[in-house]
This record gives C-alpha cells, structure tokens and sequence, in this order.
C-alpha cells in the first residue's frame, strides 16, 4: 500500500498540471466552458492531494526517506536527475499545501461568483499547485530551483490578475522583481556548490546536490573551499530564503502582493509562496550547522523583521496591510526558531499560522462594506488563536518559549503583546469605519472557514494529549494586550505619537528607500547619458566630423557595392523566376507530374551510381 | 497449374479493366472497371496465401469505397446537363442473390483459412485445436497485438479523429453560416 | 506454361500502380483521379503482399502493412471526399482544372 502510494505520488503533483491543461486548452479550443466541472476538477485535484500525502503520512517514520529519480540533464558525467524525495518534512509541507488550497479554493468558488475569466483564474491555481508540490517533493537543488522559478511566475499572473488594472499590473511587476533577487541568489548558490562538488569530490553523482546526501555534500564543499566562500554561498542561500519569505530588507514585496484577489492573498500567505523560504531553509539546514555565524544572522534578521513588521501593522488602517506586515512578523519568529535551532518550534509555528492566516483573510470584508457578525466572530477567534491566546497558536508559541533563556522569551512576549495589539487595535477600527451587520453568509465560505478551525482544533488537541506544556508568558502577553486595547480604544485613549506613528505607518520609509535610491539612481544615469549625447556630444566638433566621415563612406559603399549587388542578385532571379512561371498551371496534377519526374531522375541516379560503384570495385579487384 | 490459369486470368482482368477505368467517357463505367479491379487484386491476395487481406480488400475497396464514390458521383450529376441513365429498379432479386453469394463465398474463405482438417462438421473438435496454427489469422493477429500494436492503434486514432474533424469542421462551417 | 515467380507478381502491382499514377495525372474527372489514387494504393498493396509470401519467410509484416494502407486509404479518401463536396459547392463543377482558382 505504501510502496503503492510512493510510488505513484508523482502523479498525484502531476494532476494539477493536468487540470490546467485540461481547462486552459478546452477553453482555447473553444470546447466547453463549463463552471461546474472546472471548480469540480480544481477541487477533486486538491482532495486527491491531501488524501495520499495524510495516507502517507502515516507509515513514515521520521528517519524513513523514500527517493527514485531518473536522470534528466547530461553533460559528459555530470547528471541532474529528476523524480521524488518524500520524507517527513516533505510530506508535512505538502500535505498542508493542498490542505490549505483546497479550503481556499471552496472559498474562490464564492468568491468567484460573478466574476469573469474564472477558468483561467482556476486554471492557474492548480498551475500554483503544481509547482509548489513539485518543489516540496524535488530531490535536489537544481529541481527545487526550476519550481522556484514557476511558483514565482505563477504568483506574477495570479497577482496581476486584473491585468487592465493598471494599479495591479504594476504591483505584479514590483513583486516579480523583487523575487528577482532571491532567484539570482539561489542560483549562485547553487551553481558554486556543484562546481566544487563537480571538480574536487571523488564521488561525480554528488554534484547534483541531492537531498538525501545533503549532509555529505555540504560537509565536502566545508572541506573543499575557503572559509569566506562557504560563509558567501551560506549567505546566498540564505538571501534567497529570505525574499521569498519576506524579511528584513526585502519585505515590502508583501504589501504589494496585497492587490491581489482575497483568495490569491490568502493562498500566498499561508503555505504556499512565502513558505518556500521556510522550506528551503530547513532543508538546507547541514550547510548552516557548518556556519554557526549564518545561523546567528538569521535570528538576528527574524527578530528584527518581527519588531519592525509588528510596529508598522500596530499603524495600519487597511486591514490587508495589517495582514501583510503580520505575515512578515510570524516567518521573522520562524526564522528565529531556526536560528536558534528549534525545528520542533519553528514547523508548529508554520503549521498555526498556514491554517490561521487563511482563516483571517477570508473573514475580513469587502472595502466599503459592513462587516457579517458571523466573520467578525470568526475574525476574532482567529485573531485570539494568532496571537497565541487559542487553540494551535498558543501552544506553538509554548513549544518555542520552552526552550528559550530569558532574552528570547522577553522577545517572544512582546511580539505575541505587539500581535494581540494590532490584530484588536484593526478588528475595532475597522467595525468604527463601517460597521457591523446580521447579514447572510455564504454556506460554501462557512464550510471553508470552518475547516480550517476544525483543523486547527484537531492538532492542538492531538498535541496536547501527547505532550505536556504549560501556560507560558505570551498567553498572558497576549491577554494582557486585548483587555488593554479594548479599554484604551473605548476610552479613545489612542493618540499618534508624533515622530514613531508615521514612521510605523509607512513601513519604516523602505519602500521609499527603494524608489529614492535603486529607482531614482537608475532615472539619474539615464537623464545623464540622455545630456551627454543632446549636449555634449552633438556639439564636439571632432566628433561630428567623423562621424560625417563615417556616413559618406558608408553611403559611398552603399550606392556602388550593395545596390549594384542587390540589383545583379535581382535581374537574375527575375529571369529565373520568367522560366519557373511558365510551369505555374495552378494545377495540381502538373505539380504531381514535377514531383514524379524529380522522384525518377533521382531513383535513375541512384541506380547509377549503384552500377558505376559496382563496376569501379570489379576494376579494383 | 490452377494457380496459373487462375493468375494468367486475373492478371488479365485487371489489365483490361485498369485501362478501360482510364479510358471510358462515362463516370459510371469506369467506376464499375475499378472495382472489378479492386475485386481482382483479392483474387491475387488469395494466391498469395494472404485470405485475411482478401476479405479486407473485398469488404473496403470492393464494397465500401465504390459507394462512397457513386454517392459523390450522384452528388455531381444532380446537374440537369448531364442525365444519369442507371437504375437499380429491376435489380432487386439479383442484388440478394449477389449479397447471399458473397456470404457464402466469404464463410467459404474464413472456412477453408480456419481449418486444417476438413471435418468441419464433426461436433467433438474443441475449437482450439480447430484452428491451424500456421493459418493466416494467427500469425496477423500475433503481428498485430505484438510487434505492431503502436500502429495499429495509431490508425485506429487517426480514424477516429478523421471522422471527429469531419464532424466539427461542418458544425463550424454550420456555426459559419 | 511457366511457373509463377516472384517477378510476375510485382510487375502487375507495378502496372497498376503506373496506371493509377497516369490516370491521376491525365483524368480530368475528379472522381476518376480519386479511384486512380486508389489504385496505386493498390499497386503498393500487391507488391507488399509478394514480398511478404516470398521473401518474408514466416513472418506475416507485410500482411499487416497491407491492412494499415487499407485503413489509410480508406481515410485518405473520406477526407479527399469531404473536400470535394466543399469545392463542388463552391465551383459548380467537377472538372479539376477548375479547381485551381481558389
């Protein structure tokens, strides 16, 4: 059973594939454009996916690793195979993919309702599927990278979704650039790794940077390079993890990525496009052990994303934006569990906020509209859970606290306070602003949300039957953070701090860093070559004389070389073309007649040659 | 010294008819010269011992395709210049008596194929050892379901998708209008 | 007489096959091109079917070539048809000559 599902679990990645084929192409042959089997198809995609990695699941120990691979790129003796790796991890990472894309696509299917070209927004759901599978399962680096490359692709078409919207184009493009860099990245860092593996370890098969030798390959490139190089290609690995998780520097592609559609949104900021740096991180992981000082960056760059995303969200007024810096902050406290080598810590961090953040998004309401009692219950529910008050999230904060000294859990605490802070401080401002209603909600959202809570309830009582943890200091954070905000909000004790509440409110000026330095660098050396061509170089004497100089002979060489070669080429191939006329007939049969004739002329020859050949070997004989 | 007669007057045939199809000024004879041409061709596939691509070559090229084709001459002679002076009004008792030869003469064929032994009628024989092992039928559908399966199954799809394009380029051509 | 060989087989599937190829070149009938086609399929089919009885020893490859063209024809004609009544319709005539104005 086990070996059966293993074996066949590519197809189970290959199926989206397949359905966006099947809907992209149907609707570009103009088969059939039909609603029902389109969501049904994308559904039935999502729930074959989740039912083999939880069958999986189940008969993989956590040292068992499960790997076939064929080879699919060769040079000489370098081979990059394709094919599966399928371990906890791996399984883990998918299996809550599809979990989360499944309950997000119920959720489009209303979200979608009146609204044009859904095949193809469905279509590119599964594409996403596909490619975030395929990473999660690749066997080595250079397979990982190819689905990195198409999960960035994808979440280009799904943000720029409404392409005639100029807005969001533009959004599409700033993210897709800034993803840039990660790529860039990663791709360096691989390449140097298995050019050192390639030329120096005993072993050629090595040099396509399997996973399941990680451990030896990243000890031989320690041993193979300097110092400062592996420290570098750590570093590029790291950068790449990075932007695709939204950290410090690079971080405010998120906000960007919030033109999106709610589902896409959702989708994005769960488990799927900012969870490849997790991923990717904790594969990678050898490599950092070797380098304690890259391990110590990443805690430093996760605590610091966490403060500073916490700080802009606490000033927000757009409650996807809030949204956005919260998912920022929660994989800067990922990246500190790693730092500090909490694996344990940083998958249940992962997990809590993959199944919670979804949850939030779907509930929060449409611009300019009261908001459902029923989401703004659910809102908050999810809103407690995040901030570690509920369910799974309180008790992955409790796992990572556990293992922490004094100055991590101080840190923890006033993150998971900063939380409560925002998420309250938003859910209030945003019932002042419009409102609340007793409308009707949609069976299907409700079905979707509450999976997503049944979920979230499931694991946390799993766990909690299987370990011990107590109530730590974030729970109380946490507590202490909603009481206050309500009261200080009924109160209307809120005041804007005149120099930090501006700073927050645009994201610590980043992005403005962005445009001034990189955008207006790039305008000032183009308006410079712009001047130096109108001004200076037009007005160089020397210069002009040449390059009038310089036209002359080349008009000279023009009127009496080309042309007359051109013309020659010409009047002959007007008289070649006098002869082939006259067996234009327009009719089909003369043509057969020529084809025929060309077809005998060369059999003849053939012959021929065959007799002239055999007479020439009785002369030599 | 049959196979002879029968080759010298087959090969005969379809000399004659083969030049009578080019040269005669009617449509409807020259349709009629091939496909006595086309019935010749299975008598020289029988001679070749090849009794499965002899009924192939009577049941398509002897039947099918010259009704296809006197459809899309009957198509083209609905012009009022050129009358059509055939009928089938009288030939109705002759046509069933062709139809039943043409039976008989096929059960004769897949008969005398099958067997090896002439005990045809004996009730006892199980059909497995019925069957000639060197026949003809054995050996096609061995080469059919081994070697040539890819093929076999290429033409099947390409008939299907013939007859699936033919289909939607007149709904469109419908669609069109 | 003499005894039959392999050579008299071939020469009648190559007379028909130059026969359908000259009746498709010099008919002027569309009908009549489309039944010469035919034949040098047929031509082809006679060779195949010689080649296999006497060189082919106990394999049957030739044979079944021999069904695979059958079932081309067969389409090739279907198609070749359905071309023909879109012309015709067209064209009003069945005078090939006429068919290459498009």
């Amino acid at each position: 059973m086990e070996e059966l599902i293993s074996e066949n679990l590519y197809l189970i990645i290959l199926l989206p594939l397949w359905i966006f084929l099947i809907l992209m192409l149907g609707r570009f042959f103009a088969v059939y454009i039909n609603k029902t089997l389109t969501h049904a198809l994308t559904l039935l995609s999502s729930a074959m996916g989740v039912i083999a990695t939880l069958g999986l699941y189940k008969f993989f120990t956590p040292d068992k690793i499960y790997e076939y691979s064929y080879p699919f790129l060769k040079i000489n003796d370098f081979v990059v195979p394709f094919g599966i790796h399928i371990d906890r991890m791996s399984l883990m990472f998918t299996s809550v993919l599809f979990f989360v894309s499944l309950l997000i696509q119920l959720f489009s299917i209303s979200y979608m309702k009146d609204k044009k070209k859904q095949y193809r927004f469905f279509a590119l759901l599964n594409l996403f599927n596909f490619s975030i599978a395929g990473l999660f399962l690749s066997p080595n680096l250079f397979q990982t990278y190819v689905f990195w490359e198409l999960a960035g692709v994808v979440s280009y078409l799904l943000i720029g979704f409404d392409y005639d919207q100029f807005k969001k184009s533009v959004a599409a493009k700033k993210v897709f650039i800034i993803n840039r860099i990660g790529d860039t990245a990663f791709l360096a860092g691989i390449t140097m790794s298995s050019y050192f593996l390639y030329e120096y370890a005993p072993v050629k098969s090595l040099a396509s940077l399997s996973f399941f030798d990680i451990n030896t390959s990243s000890v031989l490139i320690g041993a193979y390079t300097s110092r400062p190089l592996f420290l570098i290609i750590c570093w590029l690995f790291l950068t790449a993890a990075i932007v695709k998780s939204a950290q410090l520097p690079f971080y405010t592609w998120l906000q960007d990525a919030m033109e999106a559609k709610l589902p896409v949104s959702a989708l994005l900021h769960s488990s799927t496009l900012v969870a490849l740096g997790i991923y990717l991180t904790l594969r990678l992981l050898p490599f950092y052990t070797l380098a304690p000082i890259v391990l110590k960056s990443a805690t430093v760059i996760g605590i610091l994303t966490a403060f500073v995303c916490s700080l802009s969200a606490c000033s927000q007024t757009d409650m996807k934006k809030t949204l956005a810096y919260s998912t920022s902050a929660q994989f800067g406290l990922m990246f500190f569990a790693i730092g500090v080598l909490n694996i344990k810590a940083a998958i249940a961090l992962f997990c809590a906020h993959a199944l919670i953040k979804p949850m939030l998004f779907i509930t929060i309401p449409n611009e300019n509209e009261k908001w459902n009692y029923t989401n703004f219950v659910l809102f908050l529910i999810g809103g407690l859970s995040l901030s570690g008050v509920l369910f799974l999230g309180m008790l992955s904060k409790e796992i990572f606290v556990y293992s922490l000294g004094t100055t991590g859990k101080t840190l923890v605490t006033i993150l998971s306070f900063l939380t409560a802070f925002y998420i309250t401080r938003i859910a209030l401002v945003a019932t002042d602003k419009n409102g609340l209603e007793k409308g009707n909600v949609n069976i299907i959202e409700i079905l979707s949300i509450s999976g997503f809570l049944i979920l979230n309830i499931g694991i946390y009582v799993y766990l909690r039957k299987i370990g011990v943890y107590k109530i730590a200091e974030p729970f109380w954070a946490a507590i202490t953070a909603w009481i206050s905000v309500y009261i200080l909000y009924t109160k209307q004790g809120f005041y804007k701090i005149p120099f930090i509440y501006p700073l927050c409110h645009e994201g610590f000026y980043l992005d403005k860093l962005y445009m001034t330095v990189v955008v207006g660098t790039y305008n000032k050396i183009a308006k410079l070559s712009d001047l130096f061509e109108t001004k200076i170089f037009s007005n160089y004497k020397p210069a002009l004389l040449f390059s009038k100089c310089g036209v002359k002979t080349v008009c000279w060489i023009e009127e009496n070389v080309m042309n007359r070669a051109v013309s020659a080429i010409v009047s002959f191939s007007r008289q070649v073309s006098t002869i082939s006329k006259q067996l234009q007939t327009k009719n089909v049969q003369w043509y057969n007649l020529y084809g025929f004739m060309i077809i005998t002329a060369i059999i003849s020859c053939l012959v021929l040659a065959y007799i002239a050949f055999l007479a020439y070997i009785e002369g030599v004989g | 010294m049959y196979n002879e007669i029968i080759f010298y007057s087959a090969s005969f045939l379809i000399l004659l008819f083969g030049v009578l199809t080019l040269v005669s000024w009617n449509i409807f004879y020259s349709l009629i010269s091939a496909i006595i041409v086309f019935f010749t061709t299975s008598i020289f596939f029988w001679l070749l011992g090849s009794e499965y691509n002899a009924v192939i070559q009577l049941a398509i090229y002897g039947f099918a395709i010259p009704i296809i084709l006197g459809l899309g001459i009957m198509f083209t002679n609905l012009k009022k210049d050129r009358p059509v002076k055939f009928g089938f009004s009288n030939s109705k008792y002759g046509l069933i008596l062709v139809c039943g030869i043409f039976i008989l003469a096929m059960i004769y064929i897949v008969l005398i194929s099958l067997l090896s032994v002439p005990e045809i009628f004996s009730t006892q024989i199980i059909f497995d050892e019925f069957i000639n092992p060197h026949s003809n039928f054995m050996v096609f559908s061995k080469g059919i379901f081994s070697n040539y399966v890819w093929a076999f199954e290429l033409i099947s799809l390409i008939l299907t998708i013939t007859v699936a394009g033919l289909t939607i380029i007149k709904r469109v051509g419908r669609r069109a209008k | 007489m003499t005894e039959i060989t392999l050579y008299h087989y071939l020469f009648v599937g190559l007379f028909v096959f130059v026969l359908g190829f000259a009746g498709s070149i010099v008919c002027k009938n569309i009908i009549k091109v489309l039944i010469c086609i035919e034949f040098m399929l047929t031509g082809v089919n006679i060779n195949f079917a010689t080649f296999a009885k006497y060189c082919g020893g106990s394999s049957a490859d030739g044979f079944v070539m021999i069904l695979f063209y059958t079932a081309i024809g067969a389409i090739e004609l279907a198609v070749a048809l359905y071309i023909f009544y879109f012309m015709h319709c067209k064209k009003q005539s069945d005078n090939i000559e006429k068919y290459g104005e498009l």
